[in-house]
Protein backbone atom coordinates (compact mmCIF):
# COMPACT_ATOMS: atom_id res chain seq x y z
CA UNK A 1 0.00 0.00 0.00
CA UNK A 2 1.32 3.55 -0.86
CA UNK A 3 1.07 6.07 2.08
CA UNK A 4 2.46 9.46 1.06
CA UNK A 5 3.97 11.37 4.52
CA UNK A 6 4.83 14.98 5.06
CA UNK A 7 6.40 13.74 8.40
CA UNK A 8 8.57 10.80 8.23
CA UNK A 9 7.42 9.69 11.71
CA UNK A 10 4.23 8.78 10.45
CA UNK A 11 4.70 6.69 7.47
CA UNK A 12 5.81 3.02 9.32
CA UNK A 13 2.34 3.47 11.39
CA UNK A 14 0.13 4.74 8.79
CA UNK A 15 1.28 1.96 6.12
CA UNK A 16 0.59 -0.66 8.51
CA UNK A 17 -3.18 0.77 9.53
CA UNK A 18 -3.95 0.85 5.86
CA UNK A 19 -2.64 -2.58 5.47
CA UNK A 20 -4.28 -4.37 7.97
CA UNK A 21 -7.78 -2.20 8.30
CA UNK A 22 -7.69 -2.37 4.06
CA UNK A 23 -9.10 1.05 3.94
CA UNK A 24 -9.45 3.03 1.06
CA UNK A 25 -8.66 6.32 2.05
CA UNK A 26 -6.71 7.38 4.93
CA UNK A 27 -5.83 11.05 6.05
CA UNK A 28 -3.88 12.00 9.13
CA UNK A 29 -3.77 15.77 10.50
CA UNK A 30 -3.59 17.86 12.85
CA UNK A 31 -6.18 20.10 13.52
CA UNK A 32 -4.25 22.89 12.09
CA UNK A 33 -4.69 21.34 8.86
CA UNK A 34 -1.62 20.59 8.52
CA UNK A 35 -1.96 16.93 6.74
CA UNK A 36 0.77 14.82 7.88
CA UNK A 37 0.05 11.50 5.66
CA UNK A 38 -2.40 10.17 3.33
CA UNK A 39 -3.19 6.88 1.48
CA UNK A 40 -5.76 6.94 -1.57
CA UNK A 41 -5.83 10.20 -2.86
CA UNK A 42 -3.94 11.14 -6.18
CA UNK A 43 -4.73 14.67 -6.13
CA UNK A 44 -4.04 17.82 -4.23
CA UNK A 45 -6.72 19.23 -4.44
CA UNK A 46 -8.93 16.14 -2.89
CA UNK A 47 -6.82 15.97 0.01
CA UNK A 48 -7.26 19.66 0.28
CA UNK A 49 -10.90 19.27 0.65
CA UNK A 50 -11.17 16.41 2.68
CA UNK A 51 -8.41 17.62 5.41
CA UNK A 52 -10.29 21.00 5.68
CA UNK A 53 -13.84 19.05 5.80
CA UNK A 54 -12.22 16.55 8.80
CA UNK A 55 -10.64 19.60 10.60
CA UNK A 56 -14.37 21.01 10.49
CA UNK A 57 -15.67 17.75 11.34
CA UNK A 58 -13.71 17.12 14.49
CA UNK A 59 -14.05 20.87 15.59
CA UNK A 60 -17.28 20.63 15.41
CA UNK A 61 -17.28 17.04 17.21
CA UNK A 62 -15.30 18.14 20.32
CA UNK A 63 -17.73 21.47 20.46
CA UNK A 64 -20.71 19.21 20.88
CA UNK A 65 -18.98 16.59 23.00
CA UNK A 66 -18.02 19.07 25.26
CA UNK A 67 -21.16 20.81 25.65
CA UNK A 68 -23.75 17.36 25.64
CA UNK A 69 -20.05 15.41 27.55
CA UNK A 70 -17.60 17.66 29.14
CA UNK A 71 -15.59 16.15 26.96
CA UNK A 72 -14.91 16.14 23.01
CA UNK A 73 -16.03 12.92 21.05
CA UNK A 74 -12.96 10.73 20.34
CA UNK A 75 -14.60 9.10 17.40
CA UNK A 76 -17.14 9.48 14.47
CA UNK A 77 -18.32 6.92 12.40
CA UNK A 78 -21.17 7.06 9.94
CA UNK A 79 -21.98 4.17 7.45
CA UNK A 80 -23.10 4.53 3.78
CA UNK A 81 -24.61 2.66 1.52
CA UNK A 82 -21.42 1.83 -0.16
CA UNK A 83 -18.61 3.21 1.87
CA UNK A 84 -18.39 4.54 5.83
CA UNK A 85 -16.52 7.19 7.37
CA UNK A 86 -14.59 6.73 10.40
CA UNK A 87 -12.67 9.97 11.97
CA UNK A 88 -11.50 9.69 15.40
CA UNK A 89 -8.73 11.83 17.46
CA UNK A 90 -5.42 10.24 18.71
CA UNK A 91 -3.49 12.04 21.38
CA UNK A 92 0.23 12.34 20.77
CA UNK A 93 3.48 14.12 22.16
CA UNK A 94 3.12 16.52 19.02
CA UNK A 95 -0.36 16.97 20.34
CA UNK A 96 -3.83 15.27 19.28
CA UNK A 97 -4.21 14.27 15.63
CA UNK A 98 -6.95 13.38 13.88
CA UNK A 99 -7.39 10.68 11.65
CA UNK A 100 -10.24 10.24 8.47
CA UNK A 101 -10.67 6.72 7.06
CA UNK A 102 -12.48 5.64 4.39
CA UNK A 103 -13.49 2.22 3.83
CA UNK A 104 -16.01 -0.52 2.37
CA UNK A 105 -17.30 -3.97 3.19
CA UNK A 106 -14.19 -5.50 2.36
CA UNK A 107 -13.38 -4.07 5.92
CA UNK A 108 -16.03 -2.87 8.84
CA UNK A 109 -15.93 -0.07 11.57
CA UNK A 110 -15.26 -3.05 14.36
CA UNK A 111 -11.73 -3.78 12.30
CA UNK A 112 -11.13 -0.12 11.62
CA UNK A 113 -11.45 0.46 15.62
CA UNK A 114 -9.03 -2.26 16.37
CA UNK A 115 -6.48 -1.09 13.57
CA UNK A 116 -7.02 2.46 15.05
CA UNK A 117 -6.32 1.23 18.44
CA UNK A 118 -3.04 0.05 17.45
CA UNK A 119 -2.09 3.29 15.49
CA UNK A 120 -2.63 5.21 18.26
CA UNK A 121 -0.26 3.48 20.11
CA UNK A 122 2.54 3.25 17.14
CA UNK A 123 2.16 7.01 16.66
CA UNK A 124 2.32 8.03 20.46
CA UNK A 125 5.59 6.04 20.75
CA UNK A 126 7.23 7.26 17.43
CA UNK A 127 6.10 10.92 17.61
CA UNK A 128 9.14 13.27 18.18
CA UNK A 129 9.17 15.57 21.09
CA UNK A 130 6.85 17.98 21.63
CA UNK A 131 6.53 21.18 18.88
CA UNK A 132 4.52 24.29 19.77
CA UNK A 133 1.02 23.42 18.98
CA UNK A 134 -0.01 26.14 15.76
CA UNK A 135 -2.77 28.51 16.04
CA UNK A 136 -5.81 27.09 14.14
CA UNK A 137 -7.54 29.45 12.44
CA UNK A 138 -4.20 31.98 11.74
CA UNK A 139 -2.08 29.43 9.89
CA UNK A 140 -4.43 26.75 8.83
CA UNK A 141 -4.32 27.54 4.70
CA UNK A 142 -0.10 28.26 5.37
CA UNK A 143 0.04 24.82 7.11
CA UNK A 144 -2.30 23.03 4.54
CA UNK A 145 -0.28 24.39 1.68
CA UNK A 146 3.00 23.48 2.70
CA UNK A 147 2.10 20.27 3.68
CA UNK A 148 0.35 19.06 -0.13
CA UNK A 149 3.53 20.28 -1.55
CA UNK A 150 5.56 17.46 0.53
CA UNK A 151 2.45 15.05 0.08
CA UNK A 152 2.71 15.53 -3.74
CA UNK A 153 6.47 16.03 -3.90
CA UNK A 154 7.09 18.82 -4.63
CA UNK A 155 8.98 19.37 -1.39
CA UNK A 156 10.73 17.03 1.05
CA UNK A 157 8.94 15.57 3.97
CA UNK A 158 9.93 16.54 7.41
CA UNK A 159 12.11 14.41 9.11
CA UNK A 160 13.80 12.87 5.70
CA UNK A 161 17.39 12.76 5.58
CA UNK A 162 19.06 16.31 2.56
CA UNK A 163 20.99 14.11 -0.08
CA UNK A 164 24.45 15.13 -0.43
CA UNK A 165 24.98 17.73 -3.63
CA UNK B 1 -27.35 -12.33 33.82
CA UNK B 2 -29.70 -10.83 32.17
CA UNK B 3 -30.97 -9.81 28.29
CA UNK B 4 -32.07 -11.35 25.33
CA UNK B 5 -28.58 -13.09 23.98
CA UNK B 6 -27.28 -13.95 27.83
CA UNK B 7 -29.05 -17.23 27.26
CA UNK B 8 -27.16 -18.56 24.61
CA UNK B 9 -23.85 -16.69 25.42
CA UNK B 10 -23.89 -18.95 29.28
CA UNK B 11 -24.38 -22.21 26.73
CA UNK B 12 -21.10 -21.74 25.40
CA UNK B 13 -19.27 -19.54 28.36
CA UNK B 14 -20.22 -22.66 30.32
CA UNK B 15 -18.23 -25.38 28.47
CA UNK B 16 -14.95 -26.41 29.68
CA UNK B 17 -11.43 -24.48 27.95
CA UNK B 18 -13.91 -21.75 27.02
CA UNK B 19 -12.13 -18.12 27.40
CA UNK B 20 -14.63 -16.12 25.75
CA UNK B 21 -18.14 -15.58 24.29
CA UNK B 22 -19.55 -12.67 22.24
CA UNK B 23 -22.87 -12.25 19.94
CA UNK B 24 -21.26 -9.76 17.45
CA UNK B 25 -22.73 -7.55 14.52
CA UNK B 26 -21.91 -9.49 11.33
CA UNK B 27 -21.90 -6.51 9.18
CA UNK B 28 -20.10 -3.89 11.88
CA UNK B 29 -17.95 -6.61 13.60
CA UNK B 30 -18.95 -4.60 16.65
CA UNK B 31 -20.34 -7.20 19.93
CA UNK B 32 -23.69 -6.90 20.58
CA UNK B 33 -23.04 -8.94 23.94
CA UNK B 34 -20.21 -10.78 25.39
CA UNK B 35 -19.45 -13.15 28.56
CA UNK B 36 -15.70 -12.95 28.61
CA UNK B 37 -12.54 -13.74 31.24
CA UNK B 38 -10.74 -10.98 32.69
CA UNK B 39 -7.83 -10.62 30.27
CA UNK B 40 -9.83 -11.40 26.91
CA UNK B 41 -9.61 -8.66 24.74
CA UNK B 42 -13.34 -8.84 23.38
CA UNK B 43 -13.13 -6.30 20.97
CA UNK B 44 -10.20 -7.38 18.69
CA UNK B 45 -11.22 -10.81 19.07
CA UNK B 46 -14.62 -10.07 17.92
CA UNK B 47 -13.90 -7.89 15.25
CA UNK B 48 -11.36 -10.10 13.89
CA UNK B 49 -13.27 -13.52 14.41
CA UNK B 50 -16.02 -11.97 12.51
CA UNK B 51 -14.54 -10.61 10.15
CA UNK B 52 -12.72 -14.28 9.17
CA UNK B 53 -16.47 -15.78 9.28
CA UNK B 54 -17.13 -13.13 7.10
CA UNK B 55 -14.71 -13.61 4.63
CA UNK B 56 -15.42 -17.58 4.54
CA UNK B 57 -18.98 -16.75 4.06
CA UNK B 58 -18.37 -14.87 1.14
CA UNK B 59 -15.31 -17.34 -0.18
CA UNK B 60 -17.95 -20.14 0.31
CA UNK B 61 -20.48 -18.01 -1.68
CA UNK B 62 -18.30 -17.10 -4.70
CA UNK B 63 -17.41 -20.75 -4.97
CA UNK B 64 -20.75 -22.36 -5.19
CA UNK B 65 -20.44 -23.95 -1.85
CA UNK B 66 -24.07 -22.42 -0.50
CA UNK B 67 -24.18 -20.39 3.45
CA UNK B 68 -21.44 -21.07 5.78
CA UNK B 69 -23.23 -22.31 8.71
CA UNK B 70 -20.25 -22.58 11.04
CA UNK B 71 -16.54 -22.08 11.37
CA UNK B 72 -13.41 -23.16 13.67
CA UNK B 73 -10.34 -21.92 13.44
CA UNK B 74 -7.18 -24.02 15.29
CA UNK B 75 -4.12 -22.19 16.61
CA UNK B 76 -1.32 -23.39 18.62
CA UNK B 77 -2.25 -21.78 21.67
CA UNK B 78 -6.08 -22.07 20.93
CA UNK B 79 -9.25 -22.18 19.18
CA UNK B 80 -11.72 -19.83 16.97
CA UNK B 81 -15.12 -20.44 16.65
CA UNK B 82 -17.87 -18.64 15.04
CA UNK B 83 -21.39 -19.74 13.89
CA UNK B 84 -23.66 -17.61 12.03
CA UNK B 85 -27.67 -16.62 12.30
CA UNK B 86 -28.59 -13.36 10.26
CA UNK B 87 -27.26 -10.36 10.89
CA UNK B 88 -25.50 -11.72 14.13
CA UNK B 89 -22.50 -14.27 14.66
CA UNK B 90 -21.85 -15.83 17.86
CA UNK B 91 -18.03 -16.04 18.44
CA UNK B 92 -16.73 -17.98 20.49
CA UNK B 93 -12.40 -17.79 22.15
CA UNK B 94 -11.23 -21.30 23.78
CA UNK B 95 -8.19 -22.79 25.06
CA UNK B 96 -6.12 -25.47 22.73
CA UNK B 97 -7.52 -28.31 25.05
CA UNK B 98 -10.62 -27.66 24.82
CA UNK B 99 -13.53 -30.63 23.91
CA UNK B 100 -14.03 -28.97 19.62
CA UNK B 101 -16.91 -31.81 19.34
CA UNK B 102 -18.51 -30.68 22.34
CA UNK B 103 -17.88 -26.77 21.84
CA UNK B 104 -19.46 -26.85 18.33
CA UNK B 105 -22.52 -28.36 19.31
CA UNK B 106 -23.38 -26.18 21.95
CA UNK B 107 -22.55 -23.17 19.63
CA UNK B 108 -24.60 -24.44 16.98
CA UNK B 109 -27.47 -25.11 19.13
CA UNK B 110 -27.27 -21.64 20.85
CA UNK B 111 -27.22 -19.76 17.54
CA UNK B 112 -30.00 -21.33 16.31
CA UNK B 113 -31.62 -19.90 19.49
CA UNK B 114 -30.23 -16.26 19.04
CA UNK B 115 -33.57 -13.78 18.71
CA UNK C 1 -16.88 -29.32 -34.69
CA UNK C 2 -16.96 -32.31 -37.14
CA UNK C 3 -19.68 -33.56 -39.29
CA UNK C 4 -19.35 -36.80 -36.88
CA UNK C 5 -19.99 -34.54 -34.07
CA UNK C 6 -22.20 -32.35 -35.17
CA UNK C 7 -24.60 -35.64 -36.51
CA UNK C 8 -24.53 -36.73 -33.23
CA UNK C 9 -25.13 -33.78 -31.13
CA UNK C 10 -28.39 -32.81 -33.29
CA UNK C 11 -29.32 -36.53 -33.00
CA UNK C 12 -29.13 -36.03 -29.25
CA UNK C 13 -30.86 -33.29 -29.50
CA UNK C 14 -33.51 -34.86 -31.32
CA UNK C 15 -34.18 -37.39 -28.90
CA UNK C 16 -32.57 -36.60 -25.35
CA UNK C 17 -33.81 -39.95 -24.10
CA UNK C 18 -32.09 -41.93 -27.01
CA UNK C 19 -28.31 -44.22 -26.11
CA UNK C 20 -26.65 -42.07 -28.70
CA UNK C 21 -24.71 -40.04 -26.37
CA UNK C 22 -22.79 -43.21 -25.74
CA UNK C 23 -21.29 -42.72 -29.40
CA UNK C 24 -20.92 -38.53 -29.00
CA UNK C 25 -19.09 -39.10 -25.88
CA UNK C 26 -16.73 -41.59 -26.87
CA UNK C 27 -16.37 -39.78 -29.92
CA UNK C 28 -15.33 -36.60 -28.27
CA UNK C 29 -12.93 -38.58 -25.89
CA UNK C 30 -11.48 -39.80 -28.91
CA UNK C 31 -10.94 -36.50 -29.95
CA UNK C 32 -9.44 -35.23 -26.58
CA UNK C 33 -12.41 -33.09 -25.78
CA UNK C 34 -12.70 -34.55 -22.41
CA UNK C 35 -14.61 -31.83 -20.14
CA UNK C 36 -17.46 -32.14 -23.11
CA UNK C 37 -17.41 -35.70 -23.32
CA UNK C 38 -17.48 -36.11 -19.30
CA UNK C 39 -20.59 -33.23 -19.66
CA UNK C 40 -22.27 -35.46 -22.43
CA UNK C 41 -22.06 -38.73 -20.72
CA UNK C 42 -22.91 -37.55 -17.50
CA UNK C 43 -25.96 -36.08 -18.32
CA UNK C 44 -27.43 -39.30 -20.44
CA UNK C 45 -26.16 -41.38 -17.46
CA UNK C 46 -28.91 -39.60 -15.45
CA UNK C 47 -31.16 -40.95 -17.64
CA UNK C 48 -29.62 -44.40 -18.22
CA UNK C 49 -28.22 -44.65 -14.64
CA UNK C 50 -28.68 -48.65 -15.09
CA UNK C 51 -26.62 -48.69 -18.39
CA UNK C 52 -23.32 -50.16 -17.84
CA UNK C 53 -21.53 -48.83 -21.33
CA UNK C 54 -22.86 -45.38 -19.72
CA UNK C 55 -20.80 -46.13 -16.53
CA UNK C 56 -17.94 -47.49 -18.58
CA UNK C 57 -18.18 -44.49 -20.57
CA UNK C 58 -17.75 -41.83 -17.63
CA UNK C 59 -14.79 -44.05 -16.46
CA UNK C 60 -12.92 -44.16 -19.03
CA UNK C 61 -13.22 -40.36 -20.09
CA UNK C 62 -12.08 -40.06 -16.00
CA UNK C 63 -9.11 -42.39 -16.85
CA UNK C 64 -8.14 -40.17 -19.26
CA UNK C 65 -8.34 -36.96 -17.86
CA UNK C 66 -6.20 -38.94 -14.54
CA UNK C 67 -9.03 -39.01 -11.80
CA UNK C 68 -8.24 -42.51 -11.60
CA UNK C 69 -10.33 -43.00 -8.29
CA UNK C 70 -13.55 -41.48 -9.82
CA UNK C 71 -12.84 -43.94 -12.91
CA UNK C 72 -12.46 -46.79 -10.16
CA UNK C 73 -15.47 -46.02 -8.71
CA UNK C 74 -17.56 -46.02 -12.29
CA UNK C 75 -16.06 -49.04 -13.78
CA UNK C 76 -17.11 -50.72 -9.82
CA UNK C 77 -20.46 -49.29 -10.48
CA UNK C 78 -20.53 -50.93 -14.45
CA UNK C 79 -19.46 -54.18 -12.45
CA UNK C 80 -22.12 -53.94 -9.85
CA UNK C 81 -25.07 -54.22 -13.12
CA UNK C 82 -22.83 -55.62 -15.12
CA UNK C 83 -20.41 -58.70 -13.30
CA UNK C 84 -19.17 -59.68 -16.80
CA UNK C 85 -18.33 -56.71 -18.34
CA UNK C 86 -15.30 -57.03 -20.07
CA UNK C 87 -14.38 -53.25 -20.95
CA UNK C 88 -14.79 -52.52 -17.07
CA UNK C 89 -12.63 -55.44 -15.86
CA UNK C 90 -9.84 -53.90 -18.72
CA UNK C 91 -10.40 -50.77 -17.56
CA UNK C 92 -9.94 -50.97 -13.54
CA UNK C 93 -7.20 -53.59 -14.05
CA UNK C 94 -5.39 -50.55 -15.80
CA UNK C 95 -6.17 -48.21 -13.17
CA UNK C 96 -4.95 -50.41 -10.49
CA UNK C 97 -2.23 -51.20 -12.69
CA UNK C 98 -1.42 -47.67 -12.74
CA UNK C 99 -1.68 -47.09 -9.07
CA UNK C 100 1.04 -49.88 -8.06
CA UNK C 101 -1.58 -52.07 -6.67
CA UNK C 102 -0.14 -54.73 -8.37
CA UNK C 103 -2.14 -57.33 -6.99
CA UNK C 104 -5.41 -56.29 -7.14
CA UNK C 105 -4.26 -55.47 -11.20
CA UNK C 106 -3.36 -58.90 -11.75
CA UNK C 107 -6.67 -60.27 -9.98
CA UNK C 108 -8.94 -58.33 -12.16
CA UNK C 109 -7.09 -59.20 -14.86
CA UNK C 110 -6.99 -63.06 -14.57
CA UNK C 111 -10.80 -62.51 -14.37
CA UNK C 112 -11.02 -60.46 -17.32
CA UNK C 113 -9.15 -63.54 -19.02
CA UNK C 114 -11.43 -66.15 -17.56
CA UNK C 115 -14.23 -64.08 -19.41
CA UNK C 116 -12.19 -63.56 -22.96
CA UNK C 117 -8.95 -66.02 -22.92
CA UNK C 118 -8.15 -65.07 -26.94
CA UNK C 119 -8.09 -61.50 -25.69
CA UNK C 120 -4.34 -60.79 -26.76
CA UNK C 121 -4.30 -56.89 -24.71
CA UNK C 122 -5.32 -58.76 -21.65
CA UNK C 123 -2.42 -61.33 -21.69
CA UNK C 124 -0.34 -58.67 -22.59
CA UNK C 125 -1.43 -56.52 -19.73
CA UNK C 126 -1.25 -59.59 -16.65
CA UNK C 127 2.13 -60.10 -18.32
CA UNK C 128 3.26 -56.82 -17.91
CA UNK C 129 1.99 -56.72 -14.54
CA UNK C 130 3.32 -59.75 -13.26
CA UNK C 131 6.80 -58.25 -14.47
CA UNK C 132 6.22 -54.98 -12.30
CA UNK C 133 4.90 -57.06 -9.72
CA UNK C 134 8.32 -59.74 -9.34
CA UNK C 135 10.57 -56.22 -9.96
CA UNK C 136 9.02 -54.32 -6.92
CA UNK C 137 8.93 -57.19 -4.90
CA UNK C 138 12.43 -57.86 -5.31
CA UNK C 139 13.36 -54.16 -4.76
CA UNK C 140 11.51 -54.10 -1.32
CA UNK C 141 8.83 -51.66 -2.91
CA UNK C 142 5.75 -53.27 -3.25
CA UNK C 143 3.30 -50.18 -2.68
CA UNK C 144 5.22 -48.22 -5.54
CA UNK C 145 4.18 -44.53 -5.81
CA UNK C 146 1.81 -43.77 -8.54
CA UNK C 147 2.65 -40.35 -8.59
CA UNK C 148 6.28 -41.17 -9.73
CA UNK C 149 5.11 -42.47 -12.77
CA UNK C 150 3.11 -40.01 -14.45
CA UNK C 151 3.46 -36.73 -16.31
CA UNK C 152 4.43 -33.75 -13.93
CA UNK C 153 0.61 -32.57 -14.92
CA UNK C 154 -0.70 -35.59 -14.34
CA UNK C 155 1.22 -36.40 -11.18
CA UNK C 156 0.20 -32.97 -9.64
CA UNK C 157 -3.75 -33.51 -10.56
CA UNK C 158 -3.83 -37.23 -8.50
CA UNK C 159 -1.24 -36.17 -5.85
CA UNK C 160 -4.23 -36.44 -3.54
CA UNK C 161 -5.67 -39.77 -4.68
CA UNK C 162 -4.06 -42.10 -2.50
CA UNK C 163 -5.22 -40.13 0.27
CA UNK C 164 -8.54 -38.76 -0.05
CA UNK C 165 -9.40 -42.89 -0.64
CA UNK C 166 -12.67 -43.47 -2.03
CA UNK C 167 -14.53 -40.54 0.01
CA UNK C 168 -16.89 -37.84 -1.71
CA UNK C 169 -13.61 -35.55 -1.06
CA UNK C 170 -11.45 -33.41 -2.95
CA UNK C 171 -8.24 -31.66 -2.29
CA UNK C 172 -6.04 -28.76 -3.72
CA UNK C 173 -2.66 -27.35 -3.15
CA UNK C 174 -2.87 -23.67 -3.87
CA UNK C 175 0.45 -21.49 -3.75
CA UNK C 176 1.28 -17.92 -1.99
CA UNK C 177 -0.35 -16.25 -4.91
CA UNK C 178 -3.63 -18.24 -4.48
CA UNK C 179 -2.88 -20.69 -8.02
CA UNK C 180 -3.35 -24.24 -7.55
CA UNK C 181 -0.31 -26.44 -7.83
CA UNK C 182 -1.60 -29.70 -7.54
CA UNK C 183 -4.99 -31.53 -7.19
CA UNK C 184 -8.62 -31.31 -8.77
CA UNK C 185 -11.79 -29.65 -7.93
CA UNK C 186 -14.47 -31.40 -10.14
CA UNK C 187 -17.76 -30.00 -10.40
CA UNK C 188 -20.78 -32.53 -10.49
CA UNK C 189 -21.10 -31.88 -14.59
CA UNK C 190 -17.64 -32.50 -14.58
CA UNK C 191 -15.74 -29.70 -15.27
CA UNK C 192 -12.45 -28.94 -12.93
CA UNK C 193 -13.39 -25.49 -11.07
CA UNK C 194 -10.16 -25.75 -8.93
CA UNK C 195 -8.71 -22.09 -10.04
CA UNK C 196 -11.76 -20.72 -9.20
CA UNK C 197 -12.43 -22.70 -5.92
CA UNK C 198 -8.73 -21.91 -5.12
CA UNK C 199 -8.61 -18.50 -5.75
CA UNK C 200 -11.71 -17.56 -4.02
CA UNK C 201 -10.91 -19.90 -0.76
CA UNK C 202 -7.77 -18.85 -0.05
CA UNK C 203 -8.78 -15.50 0.93
CA UNK C 204 -10.25 -16.76 4.02
CA UNK C 205 -6.12 -18.14 4.59
CA UNK C 206 -5.41 -14.39 4.15
CA UNK C 207 -7.64 -13.07 6.40
CA UNK C 208 -6.70 -15.75 9.19
CA UNK C 209 -2.93 -14.95 8.61
CA UNK C 210 -3.55 -11.13 9.15
CA UNK C 211 -6.00 -12.22 12.88
CA UNK C 212 -2.99 -14.30 13.98
CA UNK C 213 -0.97 -11.11 13.89
CA UNK C 214 -2.91 -9.75 16.96
CA UNK C 215 -5.13 -12.91 18.83
CA UNK C 216 -1.64 -14.42 20.30
CA UNK C 217 -2.61 -17.50 19.56
CA UNK C 218 0.87 -18.61 18.13
CA UNK C 219 0.81 -19.84 14.23
CA UNK C 220 -2.73 -21.35 12.98
CA UNK C 221 -2.94 -24.71 12.41
CA UNK C 222 -6.35 -25.45 10.74
CA UNK C 223 -9.31 -23.68 9.74
CA UNK C 224 -12.92 -25.44 8.92
CA UNK C 225 -15.65 -24.49 7.66
CA UNK C 226 -19.42 -25.88 7.11
CA UNK C 227 -20.99 -24.69 4.60
CA UNK C 228 -24.29 -26.43 2.69
CA UNK C 229 -22.37 -28.01 0.00
CA UNK C 230 -19.63 -29.18 1.41
CA UNK C 231 -17.15 -29.00 4.84
CA UNK C 232 -14.01 -27.29 3.75
CA UNK C 233 -10.45 -27.41 5.67
CA UNK C 234 -7.70 -25.54 5.26
CA UNK C 235 -4.37 -25.85 6.37
CA UNK C 236 -0.85 -24.11 6.01
CA UNK C 237 1.47 -25.90 3.48
CA UNK C 238 5.48 -25.10 2.96
CA UNK C 239 6.18 -21.99 0.96
CA UNK C 240 3.19 -20.00 2.15
CA UNK C 241 0.90 -22.22 -0.26
CA UNK C 242 -2.32 -23.88 1.64
CA UNK C 243 -3.59 -27.20 1.50
CA UNK C 244 -7.69 -27.26 0.91
CA UNK C 245 -9.61 -30.40 1.37
CA UNK C 246 -13.59 -30.07 0.44
CA UNK C 247 -15.84 -32.93 1.78
CA UNK C 248 -19.24 -34.05 2.00
CA UNK C 249 -21.00 -32.21 4.88
CA UNK C 250 -22.07 -35.61 6.02
CA UNK C 251 -18.74 -37.29 6.49
CA UNK C 252 -17.50 -36.96 9.79
CA UNK C 253 -15.22 -33.98 10.67
CA UNK C 254 -12.69 -36.03 12.28
CA UNK C 255 -12.53 -38.05 9.22
CA UNK C 256 -12.05 -34.76 6.79
CA UNK C 257 -8.99 -33.33 9.24
CA UNK C 258 -7.63 -36.50 9.04
CA UNK C 259 -7.29 -36.64 5.51
CA UNK C 260 -6.41 -32.67 5.77
CA UNK C 261 -3.10 -33.98 7.67
CA UNK C 262 -2.79 -36.53 5.19
CA UNK C 263 -3.14 -33.92 2.22
CA UNK C 264 -0.49 -31.63 4.39
CA UNK C 265 2.12 -34.59 4.92
CA UNK C 266 1.43 -35.21 0.80
CA UNK C 267 1.85 -31.82 0.06
CA UNK C 268 4.95 -31.24 2.07
CA UNK C 269 6.88 -34.25 0.54
CA UNK C 270 5.64 -33.58 -2.90
CA UNK C 271 7.09 -29.83 -2.64
CA UNK C 272 10.28 -31.05 -1.14
CA UNK C 273 10.81 -33.73 -4.38
CA UNK C 274 10.31 -30.92 -6.58
CA UNK C 275 12.32 -28.31 -4.93
CA UNK C 276 15.23 -31.04 -4.93
CA UNK C 277 14.69 -31.94 -8.74
CA UNK C 278 14.85 -28.16 -9.25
Amino acid sequence: MTVAVAETWVEEPLRRFVDEARVLFALLIHPSGQVLGQHGFTRAVDVMSASALAAAIHASGSAIGKEMESAPFGELHHGGAARQIFLARTPTPRGDLVLLSVFDRSSSVGLVRVYFEELRGALAAAAPAAAPSPGLAATFEQELNRSLAALFGRAEPVGQPVPDA
Amino acid sequence: MTGPYQGALASVARQRGILGAMVVDANDDIIVDAAVRHGVKAPTVAALAASIYRKARQSAGAAGLGDTTFLRMEAEQGHIFAAGRGALVLIALAESTVNVGLVRLAMLQAASGLP
Amino acid sequence: MSDEVRRLSEELARDPGSLVFLQLGETLRRRGQLDLALRVSLRGLERHSTNGDAHDLVARIRADRGELDRALEAWDAVLRLVPTHLGALKGKGFVLYTQGRWQEAERVLLEAAARDGGDASIAAALAHVRREADQAGASGTDDTDDASRGSPAEEARTLFAEALGDGEMTALLIDADGLVMAGVYPTADGDDVSQEIGAELCGVSDEVQRAMRHLALGRWTRIAFETDAATVAMAPAPEGGLVLVAADPALPHGLVRRVLDRCGDRAAAWLETAGARS
